[in-house]
């Protein structure tokens, strides 16, 4: 059977748009996650008529379809849980039109998210969604996963920026959906497809806006010698009326990893620093940083330091991109959680995080999106250690509870995927879940379009469960939040 | 009406109790394109909605969800129509947290209200659909997807809405989104509901993003010899990024409805910290000198509220939807084919949203002003909506235009959600 569907997709295809070896397979199996699964095939079309050829041979034969773009996803969206056919985007990579009047640009998936703003930025145009893995991580699978970033506080995530789709269904058929602009009549439908995690259509073309640069960036670094002073803080700013275009925390653990290698200026005896930029006129940014300067101040803010220069904001960036990587310093292995509370109760929650953790023994190491309320938790372990991946595991799902109980989410920018099937009952009730079945019968998308995924429906995913838990975690060297 | 229809609301009146009324004054004020009504029911709570819901499913009556009917304009003429569901006794504020700028409130709380107690916390929700007042409903204002001239800074209702609870045809109350800022778990249902119509189900409550309220305003009218220069005006201010709530582009019959000065005009609301309101006042009156044009202030209250009477959906009302490049050259094309038919233009220039209205239109002079701007639309690479028709029109075309590659899946996603096609049947694209 496998034999078969090679076949059949490197007739549909060419060989050379084909690997099915085990050993080429081999860095397929994974993405940014503890997740593997092994495909039996991956494609690498590179156009709209192949994707949609490599869709029709494995409706043919009724097996998985996986999309794929870097696979730097954080919940396993692009593993192949169930084995199948990956269809791989990172051919079809090229910048199809760019309208600077319009502010609009058409992208193939595999276009790298960084690369686009490069592409626009001769016109002072940028796309503002800015996931940590901007460097790698592919437009469409910024779109499957709805993708954030520490820019999202005042722009919006991915689905405030996709404004049409060129999309291939279950059964290989070509549609577009929305348009140049947001008034094309009908259902939201890219609104669905936005953050669908692959298992409604394969996005094969997409329409995203563009932002003008802003004229003047102040980026400011508060550091506060405890964390819930840091957290009030950041309801202080919001509550104030002052939406920053990124506020970001980093508590002591991610400060001890970065401080020393980077040297960007975080004191190391400090319990947590916000890092807080606002763009916009020069006199909107002056006024907006003397505000926040002051309100930091009134929640005992130790020191509040404005960057000079470019450069000085670029050191101060610097350290909370590279937060995730440089724990490895600390300890050999981290899990990176992904949860969302409403701003006010991160204090508590932050609370609750530490005491969890210490609870199950491990270290924690917190680098987040404080103005969304969107936490990132690193548990930091050794995965020598017998029976650690479990514990961390279950640590993880306590803090998602945590996040649940406090009036948030289970994830608000990696997505569900593999790693987090099992919560969705915390926040959805079976009726919830059947309407969102209900949108997935509407594109036809039955049960192997990336299965397992989001929603346990197909009949192997049970199986998945029971060995995640046993695999051993190998966090990959590069992980980005 | 059928005997069986007949025992059938019968019935359903009986089940319902007090909350439903068949009076037949009544029902006319809750005809929709003059499709009446056999009865309207206003339920007080949410369970009371789902209760009247699951009655009139089991009686497979035909079910139209109805705010304050600011809105009922939009959509086609509807198949069937039994029941008027009025959600304005179901209006609470939920929940504000000031704090997390978010806001939970029931679908038939007024715009008006909900903006008023947002306003003392210093923010605001910024939708604004183009009306005579602000009486609208939450909950028609989602499901029309109506917006204003906020558009230009704030983008449509699908931006700010993070949670819905909606009631499905047959009473089932599902729950998307949340009330966190951020939240990818499970599909985005709740872009759905917006603009939906009620085809897919009663939007019962809603969660929103609000924004601050600006700490400086100030709107300027900048009159200008030609649709060309208040273009370049609007265009310069956008992208100078200067501190704009709003801009739109006038026809001269606009402004002179409007402003009481019968040119071509780019209307401005700047909005922001004190001093970014300054410069970009600054800014742009020197973009006028530049064009040899000249700005004027205007006390932004009236102006704004005179926008809104203007384009509240009367008559015939259409929103044509062209690139930003193209909205000068089509908005002179429009003017002149339909001014002498009494039409007032305003377009979103940065959003290519051009707002056409004829609020006296009579059937003749409607059909052939949809025609022609119809026609002018697609010339421009664009489409074109009906926010509002006279009823012979409406019979006779589908107000959304064209259905398009995507409706399949359209189709099958209302046959998903509404299976027994009660909801709101026929109002949506391609009849829905």
């Amino acid at each position: 059977m496998t034999r078969e569907v090679v076949r059949e997709l490197e007739r549909a295809l060419g060989r050379e748009r084909v690997i099915s070896t085990p050993e080429e397979l081999i860095a397929f199996e994974y993405d940014g996650t503890i997740e593997r699964g092994k495909p039996q095939a991956v494609v690498f079309p590179e156009t709209t008529e192949q994707v949609a050829a490599a869709v029709r041979v494995a409706h043919r034969f009724d097996v998985a379809v996986i999309p794929r773009g870097a696979g730097t996803g954080l919940s396993g969206g692009s593993v192949a849980a169930v084995g199948g056919v990956v269809v791989a985007l990172t051919r079809m990579k090229r910048v199809l039109e760019i309208d600077a009047v319009n502010r609009i640009a058409v992208v193939q998936p595999g276009v790298v998210n960084l690369e686009l703003s490069h592409a626009v930025a001769s016109y002072g145009l940028y796309y503002a969604p800015d996931p940590s893995s901007q460097r790698a991580c592919t437009i469409g699978g910024n779109v499957a996963e709805n993708a954030g970033g520490p820019h999202c506080l005042a722009m919006g995530t991915t689905t405030n920026h996709v404004l049409g789709c060129e999309i291939v269904l279950a059964d290989g058929e070509v549609v577009e959906i929305g348009g140049r602009t947001r008034d094309v009549p009908g259902y939201d439908l890219v609104g669905a497809v936005v953050g669908s995690e692959g298992t409604l259509a394969i996005v094969t073309k997409v329409i995203v806006r563009l932002s003008r640069v802003a004229e003047s960036t102040r980026t400011l670094l508060a550091i506060f010698d405890s964390v819930d002073d840091a957290s009030n803080a950041v309801s202080a700013i919001i509550g104030a009326g002052i939406v920053p275009s990124a506020l970001e925390m980093m508590d002591r653990n991610i400060i001890l990893a970065v401080e020393p290698v980077l040297h960007c200026g975080y004191p190391l005896d400090a319990e947590a620093v916000l890092l807080i930029e606002v763009d916009g006129l020069d006199e909107s940014t002056a006024e907006q940083a003397d505000a926040i300067d002051a309100i930091c101040r009134r929640n005992a803010a130790r020191e509040v330091r404005v960057a000079a220069d470019a450069a000085g904001r670029e050191l101060l960036w610097a350290g909370r991109k590279t937060s995730i990587s440089a724990l490895g310093r600390l300890y050999p292995n981290y899990y990176v959680l992904d949860g969302v509370v409403p701003r006010t109760r991160l204090p508590e929650v932050l609370r609750e995080t530490y005491a969890i953790s210490e609870r199950y023994g491990f270290a924690v190491a917190n680098v987040f999106h404080a103005g969304d309320g969107n936490l990132h938790p690193n548990l930091l372990f050794d995965e020598r250690e017998p029976g650690v991946t479990a514990r961390v595991l279950d640590a993880g799902a306590e803090i998602m509870r945590a996040c649940v109980a406090a009036g948030g989410t289970i994830t608000g920018e990696h997505g569900v995927g593999l790693e987090k099937r099992d919560f969705m009952s915390w926040i959805f009730s079976p009726d919830d879940l059947r309407a969102m079945a209900g949108l997935k019968e509407a594109f036809g998308a039955g049960e192997n379009y990336n299965p397992c995924k989001a929603f346990p429906t197909h009949k192997g995913c049970g199986e998945v469960s029971q060995a995640r838990v046993q695999r051993a975690a190998a966090a990959g060297a590069e992980m980005w939040v | 009406m059928t005997t069986e229809t007949a025992g059938a609301i019968g019935e359903f009146v009986a089940a319902v109790g007090l909350a439903a009324d068949s009076d037949a004054s009544l029902c006319a004020r809750y005809a929709v394109d003059r499709v009446e009504p056999r009865v309207v029911v206003a339920p007080g709570s949410v369970e009371d909605l789902r209760a009247v819901m699951r009655e009139a499913h089991a009686r497979g009556l035909a079910v139209i969800p109805f705010g304050a009917g600011r809105h009922m304009t939009l959509g086609n003429v509807p198949t069937r129509y039994d029941v008027a569901l009025s959600l304005a006794r179901i209006d609470r504020i939920v929940e504000h947290e000031p704090a997390d700028l978010t806001v939970t409130v029931e679908a038939g709380c007024r715009l008006g209200a909900l903006q008023a107690a947002l306003a003392s916390h210093g923010q605001f929700l910024p939708l604004d659909p183009p009306a005579a007042g602000d009486d609208a409903t939450v909950g028609g204002v989602l499901a029309a997807n109506a917006q204003g001239a906020l558009r230009h800074r704030f983008g449509t209702a699908r931006d700010w809405l993070i949670g819905t609870d909606v009631v499905q045809g047959d009473g089932t109350l599902v729950h998307a989104g949340g009330r966190v800022v951020k939240n990818v778990a499970g599909y985005d249902m709740t872009k759905l509901y917006a603009g939906s119509l009620g085809t897919l189900g009663v939007i019962a409550r809603a969660t929103f993003k609000v924004a601050p309220l600006p700490a400086a305003e100030t709107t300027l009218a900048v009159s200008c010899r030609s649709a060309h220069a208040a273009g370049i005006v609007l265009l310069s201010a956008h992208d100078a990024g200067l501190a704009l709530h709003c801009g739109e582009l006038l026809s001269p019959a606009a402004a002179a409805l409007v402003l009481g000065d019968e040119r071509w005009t780019a209307l401005v609301r700047v909005s922001g910290g004190a001093r970014a309101v300054e410069r970009s006042v600054r800014e742009i009156r020197d973009f006028a000198d530049g064009l040899q044009e000249t700005a004027s202030e205007r006390e932004p209250a009236p102006a704004w509220a005179a926008w809104g009477a203007a384009f509240a959906p009367a008559g015939l009302s259409m929103r044509a939807s062209v690139a930003p490049s193209a909205v000068p050259d089509a908005v002179d094309a429009l003017d002149e084919a339909l001014a002498p038919a009494g039409a007032v233009i305003s377009a979103t220039l940065s959003a290519g949203l051009v707002r056409i209205a004829l609020p006296e239109a009579s059937d003749i002079a409607a059909r052939d002003a949809y025609e022609r701007a119809e026609e002018i639309a697609r010339g421009y690479g664009g489409t074109l909506l009906v926010d509002a028709a006279p009823a012979r029109l409406k019979a006779a075309i589908d107000v959304f235009g064209p259905a398009r590659g995507d409706f399949p899946i359209m189709r099958r996603l209302k046959q998903q959600l509404d299976p027994g096609g009660s909801l709101a049947p026929g109002r949506f694209v391609g009849r829905l």
